[in-house]
Parts: structure tokens; sequence; C-alpha cells
């Protein structure tokens, strides 16, 4: 596995634990007392759809799509290591956004996630192929 | 294919089954003239497809197909993905009991922490055998 494939997927089940502790807060805070933090829900979703399953999966595709006949195999690194930044940082915004209630850093930070999905797609469109092509 | 990956996806599959009847149960509710109940399990139901069919896919998929751990254990402690399964799985069904009956006012309280608390021992159980088998080379 490469070692950029590698950190898309760990963080993606770091952020795998934190989207189901902070799920986890929400069931409990729904039937008791238990005090639950304004956008925590919005948070959890946020954390679980984008951190946690849309990570691993962009991760899994740079490690497993079909590779380049020529050059590097899997294509310049540094499009995939910036769309990593970039998806993070994205994340960490809509969730302080959605944490705070404050609109106008989700939309920022999805826009964010919007550039790294756009960056990432750039890089593996090429790479989706027929074997051997 | 190992053992525990096969139940993981039939697990996932039956979920995905079960999400998509319950999605149009609960769309239906009225139209029906089935109980409230029914219309308060939307939480629960869009569950059954992200935790019960997606991630418990991704589980599976992972435990079969990610690098080798070693030459003795290869996929690590198959013990910690036999309980990321149970535990799910137990997770799941109690939160599609205890949701909508809480909505009703029922006290479920607990149950509904409990089955939090069983998903995330989940989601441990699969990092706790996956993190060493991700690494770079």
């Amino acid at each position: 596995m490469p070692p950029l494939a590698a950190r898309f997927i760990r963080t993606a089940v770091v952020l795998l634990l934190i989207a189901f502790a902070a799920g986890a807060w929400t069931l409990a805070a729904k039937g008791t007392a238990a005090a639950m933090p304004a956008g925590l829900r919005g948070a959890h979703a946020e954390l679980a759809l984008v951190g946690w399953a849309l990570q691993l999966a962009l991760g899994v595709a740079y490690w497993i799509l079909p590779k380049h006949a020529a050059g590097p195999p899997r294509g310049h690194d540094a499009p995939v290591a910036a769309s990593w930044v970039l998806l993070n940082a994205g994340l960490a915004v809509a969730v302080l956004g959605a944490a705070a209630g404050r609109e106008p850093l989700v939309a920022g930070g999805r826009l964010l996630e919007l550039a790294a999905v756009a960056l990432f797609a750039s890089h593996a469109l090429p790479r989706i192929k027929a074997c051997g092509r | 294919m190992p053992a525990v990956t096969r139940w993981l996806l039939r697990a996932g599959m039956a979920w995905l089954l079960a999400g998509l009847a319950g999605g149009v149960l609960v769309a239906g509710h009225d139209a029906l003239g089935l109980p409230t109940a029914v219309g308060a399990a939307g939480p629960a139901v869009f569950h059954l497809l992200t935790v019960g069919w997606l991630t418990q896919l991704i589980f599976g998929v992972a435990h079969w197909m990610f690098p080798r751990a070693g030459a003795d254990r290869p996929r690590g402690r198959e013990a910690l993905m036999w309980a990321a399964l149970l535990l799910v799985n137990a997770g799941l069904l109690l939160r599609l009991a205890a949701e909508p009956l809480a909505a009703l006012g029922h006290a479920t309280g607990p149950a509904l922490a409990a089955s939090g608390l069983l998903q995330f021992a989940a989601a441990a159980c699969f990092t706790a055998n996956t993190w060493p088998r991700v690494r770079g080379r």
C-alpha cells in the first residue's frame, strides 16, 4: 500500500472512532437528560460521511485503481497529497461551523471538501481504464 | 474470503434490504395507516444504511483485502473482527427497537445509550485489528 493511501485510510479510521463517539453521545442524549452540545449531530454526520466513508474510499481508490503504463505508476503524488490536506481542512472547518451553528463556515468547509474531491478526481480519472491499457 | 468477512457482507446485505424497506415504510406510514412509531424510525432506518450496510461492508472488505499483518497472523486477531460483527449488529438492533419507542415518549434512554456504546465498541475493535495492517511501504 503506498504511503499516501495509508495516510488517507489511517485518517479515515481515526475519524470513524470520533464519528461513532459523537454518534453515541447523540444517542445517549436523545433518551436521557444528558446534555448534548448544539451542532453535535451535524458534526457527527460530517465526520461519518466525509471523514470516514469518503476518505476511506479515496485512499483505497488511490491504492487499487489500475496503474499507468508509463511514468509514475500512480501518477504524481502532489495533487493527491494536496487533496488530503484540502479534504481534512474542509472537514475541520465544516465540523467547527456545525458545532458553532455558523452556516457560512459549514459552507466554506464544504467548498474545500469539493475542491479536494475535484482535485482527486482529476488525478484518478486517467486511471479508470481497462486493465493492460 | 475469510468467514468473518462473509458474515459481515451477509449482514450488510440484510441491513441494506431492511433499510430500503424501512425507507418505504417511513415515507408511506401515513398513507398506509401504520403506527406513528414507524414514522419516527427515520433516523434509525438511515443508520441501517450507513452503519448496517456501508460501514459493515467496509469492515468486511477491509479485513479481506488489506495488506497482511504477518506470516503467523495474516489478518491480525480475527476475534476482534467477530466482536465487531456482533457488537455493531447488536447496537443496530437495539437502536431499531428503542428509537421509535423514545419518539413516542417511552423511557428508552439507557437502551439508546447502550446502542451507541455497542456501535462505538465495534468501531474500536475494527480499528484495533486494522491499524497495524495499514502501513505505507
